[in-house]
Parts: C-alpha cells; sequence; structure tokens
C-alpha cells in the first residue's frame, strides 16, 4: 500500500445480522487531500467511518488507517486523528466547554488559542449544558473539539447537519485553514454542494459500495449534459436512442446526453428543424442523482 | 368552550392512554403495602402480648419514628397499617404525581413534542391543564385500588378508605406543588429537582415534628402533617383532606397564573452558566461525574438503612425473645436471645449487600445505555483504548457498593454494639466486610453481561434477583444446600464462630474474576452501539 494514502479500504464488508451493510467497498485518502464521501442517508458512509475508528469490527476485506489496523491500533492512531460524528450526543449535565476539555483531555491535549478562536467565530456559548444546546450547538462543540487539536487526519460524518448557512461558511473557512496545515480529510454528506467547494476528490457510495470515484473533473466528465430545444418538427422519441431522460412537451424537449454522445446528440437534432438550443453545462448534481436514483431511475431514462 | 383550555380533554385522553402505564407502578407499590399490612400483621403478632411488645420497641426506636411516623394505635392491623403505610404510601403517590405532572408539561418542552401540539389547536393552558388532570386522576386511582383492595383482603373498611384517600390527598397536592415547580424550572429536571426537593423536606420535617414532640404549629404548617392527623384507625378525622384540596386548588391557580407569565420552554428561574472549561479529563473522573446523582443518592439511602437497621437490632430482642413467626422468617434455627440477635445481624447484612449490588449493577448498566445514546463514540475516537474505557466503569461498579456496605455495617455496628445486648462492634463490622466479596460476585455478573451480551442487559439483573430469592427467601422453602449455595452470600463465613471458614469467599472471588473477564473479553471484541 502506498504511503502517501492515510485510509486505504480494500473489498470491505460488513453484516448486521442478515444484512449487509457494506460491501466490497473500496476508498483510499491521499495525504493532504480532502476526500468527499457522497451517498444518500443509509448508503453506508457511518458504518465504513465506524469501521475505520474501530468501533466496529470488519467482516471482509482491509482497512488501514494512517498505515495502521483501525481494530488493533486504537489509541496510537486515534491520537493522531480526530472525529466529527453526523449526530452530537453530548452529556446532559456538562457544559460544552467541559465536554471539549474532555474530549481533548483523552487524545492528549488540546491548542488553546485555536480552542478560544474556534469558539469566537462559530459564537458558541462553552458555559450551556448539555441539555440546553441545540442540534447546531451540540454539533459546534464536536466541531470546536475536533478541530482545536493537532491531528494529522480529520474524520467528519455529516458534520454541517444542523448549522446555518452563515456557520456553514465558517466551517468551510477553517476547514480550509485545517488544510493549509497539512490535515488530511475525510469529509462524509448526503449535500453536493457542501463538499463541492472542499473536496479534491470525491466518492459516492450507494448500497454499501463505492459506485464512482475521482477528482472533481474526472467526476464532471462522467456526468451528462443538459439539453433543451424546440423543434419545428417533433421528433420520434424512438430516433433519440442516444439520449437519455427524454421528455417531449409539444415541440419542446429535454433530455441529457453523455459526455461522449453529444456529438452524435446534435446531428440528430438538427435534422429536425431548430429553432431554439440551450445546453446546460454538465452538473455533479446530475451525476450523483443518477447514482441515487437506482434502477427505476435508469429505467426511465 | 373556554378558548384557553381549548383541547385539554383530547389532549388528556391522549396522555392518559399513552402515559397511563407509568403511573400504574405507584399504584401497585401504595396497594402492596397496605394490603400486606393487614394481611401479614395478624400472621406475624397473632397476640395482644406480641403487639405491645411491638409497640414498646417502635416507641424506643427514634429512626421510626423519623421514616413512619408516630404510631397511634398498634394492637389493631388497621391501626399498624396506618402506622406503616400512610407516610410512605403518601409519599410515593406524591412522587408519582410529581413526575407525571413534570413528564407531561415541562417534559414535554425539552423534547420538542409540546411545540407540536402548542402549535396546533390548543389554548394556551391546555398542555398544564391536561398534565395536572393526568396526576388527579392518577392519584384517585392510588386511592380506589388501594381502599378497595385492603378492605377486601380484611382492613376495616372506614379504615381503609381514609388511610387511601390520604394517598390521593398527597398526590393532589403534589400535582399542584409540582405544576408551579414546571414553571419555575428551567428544564425538567430542574423542575422535578425542585419538587421532589420540597416533598423530601416536608417528609423529614414530619418525621422530626413527631419524634422530638415538637409543638403542633409545626405539624399543621405541614401540609404532610395533615395528612397524619387524620389518623385513620384511631380517631378517623376526615376533615384534614379539606386542607388539602383547598392547598390543591390553590397551588394550581398559581402555577396558571406563572404559567401566563413565562415564556415557552424557559422557566422562571434561569439556569446558571456552568465552567466554560472543564476539569473532568479522565474517564475515570466522567464515570464519578455521570453518576454524581445515584450515589449521593445511595449514600444517604445507606446511612438510612444503617440507622433503621442498627436501631432493630437494639431492640430485636424484645421483638423477637418470645416464640413469635417473626423470629422464624428473622433468624431461623436461633435458640438464645443471643444467637437470635447475631442470626438476625447475619441475615441484616446479607440483605445490605443484596441491596448494595442494585447501585453497581445500575453503574453498569449505564455504561450500556451511554453507549447507545451515542455517548461513548466520540471517547472512543480518542486515545482511549476499550478497556481503558471499561476498566473505571467497572472499578465504580465494584467499589461504590462495598463503600456503602461499609457505611451501613459501621453504622449497624456502631448502634447495635451501643446497647447491652451482646453484640461486639468488631466482629459485626468485620461480618460487613466479609459481605463484600459476594457483592462483588453479584455485580460482576452485570460486568459480564454488559460487556459479552449487551443485547440482553435485562440479565444483568440475574445476579441481584437470584442471591435475593435463594439468601432471602431460599431458607423459609426449605431448599437443599447445593441450591443455596448458588448464592454467594451463601459462602459467606460467620465470623464470629470459632470454626469460620473463609475458603468460600476464595471460590467466588474466582467466579467474580471468571465474570469480570468475560465483561472486558467481550467488550474488547463486539461491535458498539448496535442494538
Amino acid at each position: 500500500m502506498s504511503s502517501d494514502n492515510v485510509i486505504e479500504i480494500e473489498n470491505l464488508d460488513k453484516w448486521f445480522g442478515k444484512v449487509k451493510a457494506l460491501d466490497k467497498l473500496n476508498l483510499s485518502v491521499e495525504r493532504g487531500q480532502v476526500h468527499g464521501f457522497l451517498g444518500p442517508n443509509g448508503a453506508g458512509k457511518s458504518t465504513a467511518i465506524r469501521v475505520l475508528l474501530g468501533l466496529l469490527k470488519a467482516d471482509g476485506g482491509t482497512a488501514r488507517v494512517l498505515d495502521g489496523d483501525p481494530w488493533k491500533d486504537v489509541v496510537s492512531l486515534h491520537r493522531r486523528l480526530a472525529y466529527v460524528p453526523g449526530d452530537v450526543s453530548l452529556w446532559p449535565g456538562m457544559t460544552g466547554g467541559e465536554a471539549i476539555d474532555l474530549l481533548g483531555s483523552l487524545r492528549g491535549g488540546l491548542d488553546q488559542k485555536r480552542r478560544a478562536e474556534l469558539i469566537e467565530r462559530f459564537e458558541l456559548d462553552p458555559t450551556k449544558r448539555g441539555r440546553q444546546y441545540s442540534k447546531g450547538n451540540r454539533q459546534k462543540v464536536a466541531i470546536v473539539a475536533a478541530l482545536a487539536s493537532d491531528a494529522e487526519l480529520l474524520i467528519l460524518d455529516e458534520p454541517t447537519s444542523g448549522l446555518d448557512p452563515l456557520m456553514e461558511a465558517v466551517f468551510t473557512d477553517v476547514i480550509s485553514a485545517a488544510k493549509t496545515r497539512g490535515v488530511s480529510l475525510l469529509l462524509s454528506s448526503h449535500i453536493l454542494a457542501e463538499v463541492e467547494s472542499l473536496a479534491d476528490r470525491l466518492s459516492i457510495i450507494r448500497d454499501g459500495r463505492i459506485v464512482e470515484t475521482g477528482t472533481l473533473a474526472q467526476l464532471r466528465g462522467k456526468a451528462r449534459t443538459t439539453i433543451h430545444a424546440t423543434f419545428t418538427r417533433v421528433p420520434e422519441v424512438g430516433a433519440l436512442k442516444s439520449l437519455h431522460d427524454v421528455r417531449i412537451d409539444g415541440s419542446k424537449l429535454t433530455a441529457t446526453a453523455d459526455a461522449d454522445k453529444i456529438g452524435e446528440a446534435m446531428k440528430i437534432l438538427t435534422g429536425y428543424g431548430l429553432e431554439s438550443l440551450t445546453v446546460e453545462p454538465p452538473s455533479l448534481e446530475s451525476l450523483f442523482r443518477r447514482f441515487y436514483e437506482g434502477d427505476e431511475g435508469e429505467a426511465a431514462a | 368552550m373556554n378558548t384557553a383550555v381549548a383541547g385539554a380533554p383530547e389532549l388528556l385522553r391522549t396522555i392518559l392512554r399513552h402515559e397511563g402505564r407509568n403511573f400504574a407502578p405507584w399504584v401497585l407499590i401504595a396497594t402492596a403495602l397496605s394490603v400486606s399490612s393487614v394481611l401479614v400483621y395478624p400472621w406475624i403478632f397473632p397476640e395482644l402480648s406480641d403487639r405491645v411488645a411491638l409497640a414498646t420497641a417502635i416507641g424506643a426506636n427514634p429512626a421510626f419514628g423519623m421514616i413512619f411516623g408516630p404510631a397511634f394505635e398498634l394492637t389493631t392491623s388497621d391501626g399498624f397499617n396506618a402506622w406503616r403505610t400512610l407516610a410512605l404510601g403518601g409519599f410515593l403517590t406524591g412522587l408519582g404525581s410529581i413526575f407525571a405532572v413534570v413528564r407531561t408539561t415541562r417534559g414535554q418542552e425539552d423534547s420538542g413534542q409540546a411545540e407540536l401540539l402548542a402549535s396546533g389547536v390548543l389554548g394556551r393552558g391546555s398542555r398544564l391543564l391536561a398534565g395536572v388532570g393526568f396526576a388527579l386522576v392518577g392519584s384517585v386511582m392510588v386511592g380506589i385500588v388501594s381502599a378497595v383492595s385492603t378492605g377486601l383482603c380484611g382492613g376495616n373498611w372506614e379504615d381503609s378508605f381514609l388511610l387511601s384517600a390520604t394517598f390521593t390527598a398527597t398526590g393532589w397536592m403534589f400535582a399542584g406543588v409540582a405544576a408551579i415547580c414546571a414553571q419555575l424550572g428551567s428544564s425538567a429536571r430542574a423542575a422535578n429537582s425542585i419538587a421532589v426537593g420540597i416533598l423530601g423536606a416536608l417528609f423529614l420535617a414530619r418525621g422530626f415534628a413527631y419524634s422530638i414532640e415538637a409543638p403542633d404549629w409545626t405539624v399543621w404548617a405541614n401540609p404532610l402533617g395533615w395528612m397524619t392527623e387524620t389518623r385513620p384507625a384511631s380517631g378517623d378525622n376526615w376533615w384534614p383532606l379539606l386542607y388539602a384540596i383547598a392547598f390543591t386548588v390553590i397551588a394550581i391557580l398559581i402555577a396558571f397564573a406563572l404559567q401566563y407569565r413565562r415564556d415557552f420552554g424557559f422557566g422562571i428561574i434561569p439556569p446558571r452558566p456552568g465552567p466554560a472549561s472543564g476539569k473532568v479529563r479522565s474517564v475515570l473522573a466522567l464515570a464519578l461525574r455521570i453518576n454524581r446523582g445515584p450515589i449521593i443518592t445511595w449514600t444517604i439511602a445507606f446511612a438510612v438503612l444503617g440507622i433503621v437497621y442498627g436501631y432493630f437490632a437494639t431492640s430485636v430482642h424484645d421483638i423477637l425473645a418470645k416464640d413469635s413467626s417473626v423470629a422464624a422468617i428473622l433468624a431461623a434455627g436461633a435458640t438464645t436471645p443471643e444467637a437470635l440477635t447475631s442470626v438476625f445481624l447475619l441475615t441484616i447484612l446479607g440483605l445490605v449487600g443484596i441491596i448494595a449490588a442494585v447501585p453497581g449493577v445500575q453503574t453498569m448498566i449505564k455504561v450500556r445505555s451511554e453507549e447507545m445514546e451515542d455517548r461513548v463514540e466520540p471517547l472512543l475516537a480518542q486515545a482511549v483504548s476499550r478497556p481503558k474505557y471499561y476498566a473505571p466503569n467497572v472499578l465504580l461498579a465494584l467499589l461504590m457498593p462495598a463503600i456503602y456496605v461499609l457505611i451501613a455495617g459501621l453504622l449497624i455496628a456502631a448502634l447495635a454494639s451501643s446497647a447491652d445486648i451482646g453484640v461486639d462492634f468488631g466482629d459485626t463490622f468485620l461480618q460487613a466486610v466479609a459481605t463484600v466479596p459476594a457483592v462483588w460476585t453479584i455485580t460482576a455478573v452485570s460486568v459480564a453481561i454488559v460487556g459479552a451480551r449487551p443485547k440482553v442487559s435485562i440479565a444483568a439483573w440475574v445476579g441481584v434477583l437470584a442471591a435475593f430469592v435463594l439468601t432471602i427467601l431460599g431458607p423459609t422453602f426449605k431448599l437443599w444446600d447445593w441450591i443455596l449455595a448458588i448464592s454467594p452470600f451463601w459462602h459467606v463465613p460467620t465470623v464470629s464462630a470459632v470454626d469460620a471458614d473463609w475458603t468460600g469467599l476464595i471460590w467466588i472471588s474466582l467466579v467474580t474474576l471468571f465474570f469480570l473477564a468475560v465483561g472486558f473479553a467481550g467488550f474488547r471484541h463486539r461491535d458498539l452501539a448496535v442494538s
């Protein structure tokens, strides 16, 4: 395995009873990069992350974190990584400040200056008790605790759920700052836009498998271009086999085309007397949807 | 209908349907207390001389007065029932009432349910009215079920109804108190603490007022004092119950006035801000912190237990001296008065040990609930290995019960040896120390279950249950020794005996170590937070 990868997962399987949560999952995260880990709810993101943290034991395949075994080398690995869970549960009677310090102490100390800065930037009141915080504020407590550490790897499981747009912007800022310090990140989310601006590479997970992985540019290349056109002669649906998602409404057509089929599509469309034509650049959203929609989505295409 | 309480009847029906079963245990406990008195009393104290001896012993024991209040009449089973049940039955109904009101009013605001409800067609006062209504109905249920059951089991009907009416009245008054506290506290927990604190303080004040024969006004200034002054089976005064109704009405009116002045989700007493930085910096410190409440409560409970049993031991002579059936249960096989007291102490210390295992098991169950509420995950994501997380919790689960047994043992030994009944302080305390390894064996069962098979975490209680059945009830069933020997308490030697055999403790400690090893191995190898 390459020592340039901070996370290396190969053919990972995990069963919960008779349910297969992870199915030959492969994932690698390069040092110093932000890796977006995208998938719908229940796709297996949190399960994969819990295996990486040594909370769940893999049933097959291998997982390596920072060149160590996440199940065996728990303590030495966890000194070097920090984690923000998707659903933060705090001790009801302890203040946010106390929780941050407890988590920091258990790792081996916090950067006090950065702790203060982060509390300030996230406008967090550290004197409130766990039971008084809203979801967003509980999330902030976990984010401050993780980012105030000197970890070289951050594992964030849907870290911005519950944060307002202003706080999301602050979050994007502090993650960029962490990246500048040389920290590697695995950032899971079910919202593409959140990952798009931060991630160097992306992996899309569905039903416990990685269905697509690559840089933003590579994934864009695989995404479909959307075409809107108006015709003088209405085309037959059968003639548009190289297009996907075809919808015809009177003389108007909306469809998508694979990147390598655009030329072919244009040739066909011009044959019906184009009156107007709009071509939208491929969005990741459309790619994302393609994998999310599952078999029904594919059948409709 | 008044729009301020629109929707209240529907809401009350929903609460009764979905929360009703939360009140059922209080109905059962209060009824069991009352019914058991009228059933057991004639059986244990059949002769008038027994009953007079009991009255004398109780009169001489201030600890009883503190808890049960004054004994006005002990020569009838109804009088005995009034003494034994009035204070505790009322206290328990009051507790049930407080929890019912707070959970259905303030508690809903914390959990977010109230927000859904309040946004619907619901008057401003409806939620409070429905919550209070629930507690009032629940308290009436306690009264009716207890009165009818007690009457059917042989209690005098008027005495039983008056006694049970004091339960209902106490429940009503504390529904009012809780309704006020739910407006004061900034969370359900704060509201519960204030209300239970008031109930506890009034309970102690009543016991104290009667024990030291304080001036009359100290009794009449205390709503719980009104209940005692109804004197079921020794006068049957119904009129103090009118005071209770007036108190309830006024308290509820105050609660409504306060509710109209407060914002949704806030209390009139604002929460104090806590420290911005923390001193809890290790797993052990965290375990102590999250178990702080139970530790304080159990320490007090065992101190009280030690005092009560200690005093009881000093009067055990008088109560058990004659060949009564109490002796058959509490001190089976004893022939001389000294042997009687000694066997009694042995039984009591065993019982203390079994009770002490309960907080130990609770600590382990807490480990599981923390795990399921996702609070262990962030800890283990730090540089904490699983054994290093489990060990401090297990340590606490073993250490605290040992301390509780020693607290109770120390008090029992001190009080029993202070009276001239041939009890040696050193022997009695050593007996308490010898009980500790057996407590550990029982607690270790829960360590094994939570570590290795948390899905059946209810099984963590198996040890406590088995020990209770085998050690306390077993001898009366005349079970064989090899069955009784399953309980670790069977192996605790009688330290004052000449030929005390200590090897049993070594064997049960090996069993303890085995359970601990199973627990640690299991916790190390299993998936976390998977149900």
